[in-house]
C-alpha cells in the first residue's frame, strides 16, 4: 500500500517506522530536511522535503496515487488543509490529527468529509479514554476488548509473592484453563512465551481471557480490585481537560496547576471539576486536599520527568492508582519499570489508532493494538488457509507469534493446542513488532 | 523469540550467512563464462568449473553452518559486509584467471579481478588479443555486475534483505553525497536502477551488433561501456574496431549515459519529459565540463599535431574526454602525441569523475560543484563576514553538515592520492608513473597510458604495488569512507 505521512514529528516518525517494517511503501513529507535526513538514512522509506500544504510538494510525493494520506504535523489546521488538498489530488483515504473536541462530534463529520478529510485522530481523547478504562480496572496496566468484549486482553504486572510467580507456563495453563498468557514484557523486552518459560515477579503478563472469567484475574496476579471515586489531576493540560469532561459523571476530579492564569480559565472548560492553584508535588498541599481519600492520581503536565516524579510521590503517600503522561517515547520502557501504575502516551495511542485504520481497509484483519514492541491483531480465518489444516499444536507456528483466543459464532473462547481453527473464526494473534504481515499470510 | 537489546559488537554469523548467499549469486554469474567456454570448445571451461565448485562449496558451508541467532544488521555490519563482499567476490572471481590457458599468478589475478569488479579496467593480461572467449566474457561480466553494484543487485533480487540492514548496505555502497531513492522501498529502488542499467546495456548491444561487431564482441563491449569499466577485447583500445567512427560514436554516447545519475535517468523516463534532466544542476555541470574540455582538446590537437580528417578533431577528442571523465578509461587516439596539456587535463578528469549515482568513479562532479560553490562563498565572506551564504544546489540550500562532509571527502581524497603516490615510489616505482597509476586506480579509470619507464602496463609493477593498488581501487569504488571506517580502531571495539 502506498502511504504518505505528512509531518516527521514523533508520531510521524513512529508511524513511519511501524509501517515501513510492515513492508508498506512510505513517503514522509516534512519542511525540515534535517529531520528527514535521519529517517532517510535509517528507515526503508522515501523522504521529501517540502511544505505539506503545497500542491507542488503533494504532487511530487505522489498524492494522486496514494492509498492513504496521514497528516500528523503539530498544527490542526495544517493537517486539515493538507488532507483536503491530498484528497482533491486523488488520495484514496485521508486522516488528519486534530486537537479540538469540536471536530470529533458526529454532526460535524459530514462537513469534514465534504472538504476531503475522511477520518480524524484526536490523541487527547484517546488518552482520556485509556485513562478512564484504567481507573475502572485499577489492577491492570492495559485493557483491550475484542469483538464487544467477548475476548479480553489484559496487561497485568505480577507482584512478588503472587501465587503464580515462578510457575512454568505449561503448569499455569494446566491449572488455569480460562487464561492464556500470550505475551510477557520483561526487562524492556516483549517475549512470546513457550511452555517452558517461567513467570517471574515484575513481569507484565498479557493475558487473554473471556468475559466470564475476568474477575478471577486479580486474585491470580496477587492484586485486589478496589473502586476509584476521587481523582487528582496534576497539570491543566488539554489531556486533563478531556479526562475531566469525559469522566465527569463517574469520578470527582480535582485539577491542580501552578499557573494561576490557567487555573482562572479552567472553570469554564471543566465545570464539574474542583480547581486548585498550587504545586501537586508539594506534600503539604496534597495533605490539605485530603490525599488519603484520593484513590486515583493522574500526572498530565507536559514534562515527562515531572509526571513520573509526581506519581512516585503520590504512590508513597498512599494513592492506589497513578497514571503518568510520558511524552518521550524513549522514557516509556523505564517508566513502566518504576512503580507507577499506568503510563499513557498520546502519540503511541495515535499511532496505534492510525495503524488499526490501515488494517481496517484490509478486510482479513479487523483490529490491531500496538504495544511498545509487539502487536495484537484480530484476524479472520479464510477458507483453505494454512491454519485450518491441522490442530494448532501441529501447525508449526513461528516462534514470533502466538494465538490467544478466538471468536466463533459470536462467542469468545480460548485456544489450546488441540483447537482446530475453522473458516470464519476471528483469531486473536500476538506477534513481535514487524511480523504482522508474515502472520497474515498464514490466514489467507 | 526475544528482541534482544544487548547485541554483540558484530553479528558475525549473520555476516557469514549473507556472504554465503552472495557467493551463490557469484557462482551463478560464473555459469555464463562456463557456458561460453564450452560453446567455443575452449579448455578454459575447466577453470570456471573449478571456480564454480569452490564458490558453491564455500557458499553452502557459510550459509549452512553460520546459524545466526538474530538477523540484526546495524551500521557496523553494513559497512563490513559491503567491503568484504567486494573482496570475497574478487577472491573467488580470480580463480578462473589462475588456471586459464594463459594463467596469472595470485597477485596478478587478484588485481585483475578487483580491477574488473570495481570497473577500473586496469589490466594485467599482457595482450588481451589471445584470451579465450570465456575469460573475455567473465572480465566483461565482472565489470557489469560491479558497475551498478553487487549489493544493489542483491537488494533487487533478494527481497528479504529489505528488513535486515539493507538500508545500511545501500548507504555503504551507493555513490554520491546524498543517496537518491526513486521509489519508497530499497528493493524497488534497486530494481528500478538495475532496470535502467539493463535496458541501456541491451540497447547498446543491439546498436553495436547492428554495426561492424559480432554478437560476442558487442556484448563484451556493452558490458564494459555502460558500467564505465573499460576492459576491452584488445589492449586498452578498440583493437580492430578503432577505425570505426560508428562504434566510437555509439560508445561515446553510452559512456556519457553511464556517467549520468541513474536516479535522474529513471525520473526522466518515468515522467516522459526532459525537464528533470534539463533542470538538474549537476547534469548541466557534467555536460558543460565535457563540452568545454572537448573544445580545449580540439584546440590542443590543432596546435600540436597535423589534422588529417574531421574525425581527428570531433569524435577522437570527444571519445577521449567522455571515456576519461566517466572513468571508463578506453583509449582510442594516441594520447602522447597530443602534447602535455592533454595528459594534464586527463589527470584532472580522472580526479573529477562524472555524476554521483552513476557507474563512474572519481571524486564526482557533484562534490566538486559543492566545494567550488563553498569556496566562492568563503571568499565572498572575507569582505562580509556576517553574510549567511548557504551552498545552493538545484535552487535549494544545502545543509552545512553536508557541505562539511563533502569538504572532508575532497580533502581525504587528495590526501589519499598524495600518500599512495609516495608509497608507490617507496615500493620502487618512478614518481610520474606512481601518480598516474594512483589517479587511475582511485578513480576507477584504469587508464594505462605511458608507463614506458616501468615496462608498459600494470603487469610490470612490483607485487606490493599491485596489492596496494587493488585496495585503492576498492577504496575509490566505495567512496573512501566505507573502507576508512574499517581501518579505525573504534570500529572494532565499543
Amino acid at each position: 500500500m502506498r502511504i504518505i505521512i505528512a509531518g516527521a514529528g514523533q508520531v510521524g516518525t513512529h508511524l513511519a517506522r511501524l509501517l515501513s517494517n510492515e513492508a508498506q511503501d512510505i513517503v514522509v513529507v516534512d519542511p525540515d530536511s534535517e529531520r528527514l535526513a535521519w529517517l532517510d538514512a535509517n528507515l526503508n522509506l522515501m523522504t521529501l522535503s517540502g511544505d505539506p500544504t503545497s500542491f507542488a510538494t503533494l504532487r511530487e510525493a505522489g498524492a494522486a496515487e496514494c492509498d492513504l494520506f496521514i497528516a500528523v504535523t503539530p498544527y490542526e489546521s495544517q493537517n486539515l488543509v493538507a488532507s483536503s488538498f491530498a484528497k482533491s489530488l486523488g488520495a484514496k483515504r485521508t486522516v488528519a490529527r486534530i486537537d479540538s473536541f469540536d471536530l470529533t462530534r458526529g454532526e460535524n463529520r459530514p462537513h469534514l468529509k465534504h472538504i476531503g478529510v475522511d477520518r480524524v485522530i484526536y490523541p487527547e481523547q484517546l488518552a482520556a479514554e485509556e485513562m478512564l478504562s484504567s481507573f475502572e480496572r485499577t489492577w491492570i496496566r492495559n485493557w483491550f476488548e475484542l469483538n464487544d468484549g467477548q475476548i479480553i486482553v489484559a496487561g497485568v504486572k505480577v507482584r512478588a509473592g503472587a501465587p503464580i510467580t515462578g510457575m512454568a507456563l505449561k503448569d499455569f495453563g494446566f491449572a488455569n484453563r480460562n487464561f492464556h498468557v500470550s505475551a510477557i514484557k520483561r526487562n524492556h523486552m516483549s517475549i512470546i512465551p513457550r511452555g517452558d518459560d517461567r513467570i517471574e515477579a515484575g513481569d507484565i503478563l498479557y493475558i487473554t481471557t473471556t468475559r466470564d472469567h475476568i474477575e478471577d484475574l486479580p486474585v491470580l496476579a496477587g492484586k485486589t480490585a478496589y473502586k476509584v471515586r476521587r481523582v487528582l489531576i496534576m497539570g491543566a493540560s488539554k489531556m486533563a481537560i478531556r479526562l475531566a469532561n469525559l469522566g465527569a459523571d463517574q469520578y470527582k476530579f480535582t485539577i491542580v496547576d501552578n499557573d494561576l492564569a490557567k487555573c482562572r480559565r479552567l472553570p469554564m472548560r471543566c465545570p464539574d471539576a474542583e480547581i486548585i492553584h498550587g504545586d501537586a508535588r508539594d506534600p503539604e498541599l496534597l495533605a490539605d486536599l485530603g490525599i488519603e481519600d484520593i484513590e486515583g492520581f493522574a500526572a498530565l503536565t507536559d514534562s515527562s520527568e515531572t509526571n513520573i516524579l509526581a506519581c512516585l510521590t503520590a504512590k508513597e503517600l498512599g494513592v492506589k492508582k497513578t497514571i503518568a503522561n510520558v511524552e518521550n517515547i524513549q522514557f516509556i520502557s523505564q517508566a513502566e519499570n518504576l512503580n507507577i501504575g499506568t503510563v499513557v502516551n498520546k502519540k503511541l495511542l495515535a499511532c496505534g489508532s492510525i495503524f488499526q485504520l490501515l488494517l481496517d481497509s484490509d478486510s482479513s484483519t479487523s483490529k490491531c493494538l500496538a504495544l511498545a514492541d509487539a502487536e495484537v491483531a484480530e484476524i479472520e480465518v479464510r477458507k483453505g488457509s494454512k491454519v485450518t489444516r491441522h490442530a494448532v499444536r501441529d501447525l508449526g507456528l513461528p516462534s514470533t507469534m502466538t494465538m490467544g483466543g478466538l471468536i466463533r459464532d459470536g462467542h469468545g473462547m480460548l485456544i489450546t493446542g488441540a483447537t482446530e481453527l475453522r473458516p470464519g473464526d476471528k483469531v486473536v494473534v500476538f506477534t513481535l513488532a514487524g511480523n504482522l504481515h508474515k502472520v497474515e499470510k498464514l490466514f489467507v | 523469540m526475544i528482541n534482544a537489546i544487548r547485541r554483540p559488537l558484530l553479528n558475525v554469523r549473520m555476516l557469514c550467512r549473507l556472504i554465503g548467499l552472495l557467493l551463490g549469486i557469484e557462482a551463478s554469474f560464473m555459469l555464463v563464462p562456463l557456458g561460453v567456454s564450452a560453446w567455443y570448445g575452449e579448455s578454459d571451461w575447466q577453470g570456471f568449473a573449478i571456480a564454480i565448485c569452490a564458490t558453491l562449496c564455500t557458499s553452502f558451508l557459510l550459509s549452512r553452518f553460520s546459524n545466526p541467532r538474530s538477523s540484526y544488521m546495524g551500521k557496523r555490519e553494513g559497512f563490513l559486509l559491503t567491503a568484504s563482499v567486494w573482496i570475497v567476490f574478487s577472491l573467488f572471481g580470480m580463480i578462473p584467471f589462475l588456471m586459464c590457458e594463459r594463467p596469472l599468478n595470485v597477485t596478478d589475478a587478484f588485481f585483475e579481478a578487483m580491477s574488473g569488479f570495481t570497473t577500473t579496467g586496469a589490466y594485467i593480461f599482457a595482450s588481451s588479443d589471445g584470451l579465450s572467449h570465456g575469460v573475455h566474457i567473465w572480465r566483461a561480466l565482472m565489470q557489469w555486475v560491479g558497475g551498478m553494484g553487487i549489493i544493489l543487485f542483491t537488494l533487487a533480487v533478494i527481497p528479504s534483505l529489505n528488513h535486515s540492514g539493507g538500508m545500511q548496505m545501500f548507504n555503504a555502497e551507493v555513490t554520491g553525497v546524498t543517496h537518491d531513492k526513486v521509489r519508497p522501498r530499497i528493493s524497488q529502488t534497486a530494481m528500478a536502477l538495475w532496470g535502467i542499467y539493463l535496458s541501456l546495456t541491451l540497447l547498446l548491444i543491439a546498436l553495436l551488433w547492428a554495426g561492424p561487431m559480432d554478437l560476442f564482441d558487442s556484448i563484451c563491449h556493452a558490458f564494459g561501456t555502460v558500467s564505465t569499466g573499460g576492459y576491452t577485447m584488445a589492449d586498452g583500445d578498440l583493437g580492430k574496431y578503432a577505425g570505426s567512427v560508428y562504434v566510437k560514436a555509439v560508445l561515446t554516447i553510452f559512456m556519457f549515459l553511464g556517467g549520468v545519475n541513474f536516479a535522474l535517468i529513471f525520473k526522466t523516463i518515468a515522467r516522459r519529459s526532459a525537464t528533470p534532466l534539463a533542470l538538474n544542476e549537476v547534469f548541466r555541470w557534467y555536460l558543460g565540463a565535457v563540452l568545454l574540455l572537448t573544445l580545449i582538446f580540439i584546440v590542443d590537437i590543432c596546435a600540436n599535431t597535423h589534422v588529417n580528417s574531421w574525425n581527428d578533431i570531433t569524435v577522437e577528442p570527444l571519445f577521449h574526454v567522455v571515456s576519461t571523465i566517466t572513468s571508463t578509461g578506453m583509449t582510442a587516439g594516441d594520447l602522447t602525441s597530443w602534447g602535455p596539456l592533454a595528459l594534464a587535463l586527463t589527470l584532472v578528469m580522472m580526479y573529477t569523475g562524472a555524476c554521483a549515482g552513476s557507474t563512474s568513479g572519481g571524486a564526482k562532479i557533484d562534490r566538486l560543484m559543492y566545494v567550488i560553490k563553498h569556496i566562492r562563498n568563503e571568499i565572498a565572506r572575507c569582505l562580509t563576514p556576517n553574510a549567511i551564504m548557504p551552498v545552493k544546489v538545484n535552487g535549494k540550500a544545502v545543509s552545512p553538515d553536508i557541505v562539511s562532509k563533502v569538504s572532508a571527502f575532497m580533502g581525504l581524497y587528495v590526501l589519499l592520492i598524495t600518500l599512495t603516490g609516495v608509497v608507490l615510489t617507496v615500493l620502487g616505482m618512478p614518481v610520474f608513473e606512481s601518480f598516474v597509476a594512483t589517479f587511475a586506480c582511485i578513480s576507477n579509470t584504469g587508464l594505462g597510458a605511458s608507463f614506458e619507464n616501468v615496462g608498459g602496463d600494470y603487469g610490470a609493477f612490483p607485487d606490493a604495488a599491485k596489492w596496494f593498488l587493488s585496495g585503492l581501487m576498492l577504496t575509490g569504488r566505495l567512496e573512501i569512507y566505507t573502507i576508512m571506517v574499517l581501518l579505525t580502531p573504534s570500529f572494532w571495539r565499543r
